[in-house]
């Protein structure tokens, strides 16, 4: 089982957790956060990936 | 059924796609003034230092929306909720296909009035910037950042002094979370920034004292001017500059005013709901009428409080569409959230109070 990590969107607070993915945006479950590409946004305010923060 | 949602901000959009995802049979159509398509708020404050921000700003085209069968009439004003007929009054310049059960009585001209009836109306009207009394009778010396058109219209406004080779120099009045993006984007986009703030400490609504001070610094460092303790009395016009009374008066190339929002009750007001900050809604986002829900920045829940942040509003969009298809039945519960000002370089250490 690898060690899944959560990432939050600084700008609306969404969170991408590397376990679920995000099916909606074409991102399948277990995708690691370095794996996303790089023009991927947040789905929910169009946030960089970049505005993202690893969570505790 | 006809479901009727007045508003394209992430509480209209985010319920008109729940509710057409759980049920394929209800008309659902969406009215807005907007024409740009359904954009994302968060991002006018990094307006300045994004160049392509005009169009990376739009999260989804209303061509979108109708592919999914959700009927959006753009550039269209909603004037009056009438309650008794249970139909809504518009007016515009749209385009687009219309419900065939909509009375048409057009008028000579490319702007036309509509009815449309409902059997259910979702308020998702958002809010305005919030403009002090004492500074009304000054609207045309000063811009706000509410929408994507303030957006468009600040940013035009500053290419005209970039094609000169010079940075404007702003006043910005206000201090707190837009006030204070707002002075930071562009401060990093190289403009000269004074903020006028009325307190003795930035953002004091939300921040702790101690992170009111680190922000102070974060702002002074990016080059920003912070005036704090400042009674604002007014602005005058003189020639190519725009003067901020204080004490003392002095002057700039552009003001922002920036002291807050304003939820969008009039025509609910008009039309005798219950309104107080906002529209009054039950745990149910339910107003005073049993047909008509409010939510996002325009609902104030029985508790007095307003959710003004893209996570609680989508959260409030998902249970009211899942609540009115007949999924859930509890009532709707906030959900833990926090906020974050988005200031170049700057990190709050306690946590921020929304
Ligand atoms: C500069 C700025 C930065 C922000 N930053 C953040 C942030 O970092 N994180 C966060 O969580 N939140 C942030 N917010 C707050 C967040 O953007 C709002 O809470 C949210 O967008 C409100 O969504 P809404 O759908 O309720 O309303 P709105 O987005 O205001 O949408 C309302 C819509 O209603 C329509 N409308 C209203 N009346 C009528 C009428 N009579 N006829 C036709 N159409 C009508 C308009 O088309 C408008 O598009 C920010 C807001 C601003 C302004
Ligand atoms: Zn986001």
């Amino acid at each position: 089982m690898p060690d899944y990590k959560k990432y939050q969107c600084g700008v609306c607070g969404h969170i991408y957790d590397e376990a679920e993915g995000d099916p909606d945006t074409g991102i399948a479950p277990g995708t690691l956060w370095e794996d996303i590409p790089d023009e991927w946004r947040c789905p929910e305010c169009g946030a960089e990936k970049s505005e993202y923060d690893l969570m505790a | 059924m006809q479901i009727v949602i007045i508003g394209s901000g992430v509480a209209g959009v985010s319920f008109a796609e729940k509710y057409r995802a759980l049920s394929a049979d209800d008309d659902i159509t969406l009215v807005t003034w907007e024409d740009d398509g359904y954009y994302s708020r968060p991002l006018l404050s990094r307006g300045f230092t994004k160049t392509d921000i005009e169009q990376t700003i739009i999260l989804k085209p209303f061509d979108k929306l109708r592919e999914n069968n959700i009927n959006v009439l753009c550039g269209a004003e909603v004037t009056a909720i009438n309650r008794a007929g249970k139909s809504i009054a518009l007016n515009g310049s749209w385009s687009h296909r219309f419900p065939t059960d909509c009375d048409t009585s057009a008028i000579p001209s490319s702007r036309q009035e509509k009815t449309l009836q409902y059997d259910k109306l979702i308020l998702a009207q958002g809010s305005s910037a919030f403009i002090p009394p004492p500074f009304r009778p000054y609207e045309k010396l000063f811009f706000c950042l509410n929408s994507l058109v303030d957006l468009k219209a600040l940013r035009k406004f500053r290419q005209g002094f970039l094609s000169q080779n010079r940075h404007p120099d702003w006043a910005i009045v206000g201090g707190g979370l837009i006030g204070c993006e707002v002075a930071s984007d562009l401060a990093a986009a190289g403009d000269k920034v004074t903020l006028f703030h009325a307190m003795d400490r930035l953002m004091e609504r939300q921040l702790a004292a101690e992170d009111s001070a680190l922000l102070l610094k974060v702002l002074q460092d990016s080059g920003v001017k912070v005036l704090l303790n400042q009674a604002v009395q007014g602005f005058i016009k003189e020639e190519n500059k725009v003067c901020v009374r204080t004490e003392v008066t002095a002057e700039f190339d552009g003001l922002i005013v920036a002291c807050g929002f304003k939820p969008r009750t009039e025509l609910a007001e008009l039309a005798g709901l219950e309104i107080g900050r906002g529209i009054k809604v039950n745990q149910y986002l339910q107003t005073s009428d049993e047909s008509i829900y409010a939510l996002g920045d325009v609902a104030e829940l029985p508790n007095g409080k307003l959710y003004a942040f893209i996570l609680p509003i989508r959260n409030q969009a998902l249970w009211l569409a899942e609540f009115l298809a007949g999924q859930k039945q509890d009532s709707w519960t906030p959900p833990v959230f926090t906020t974050k000002a988005k200031v170049h370089g700057f990190e709050a250490v306690h946590p921020y109070n929304v």
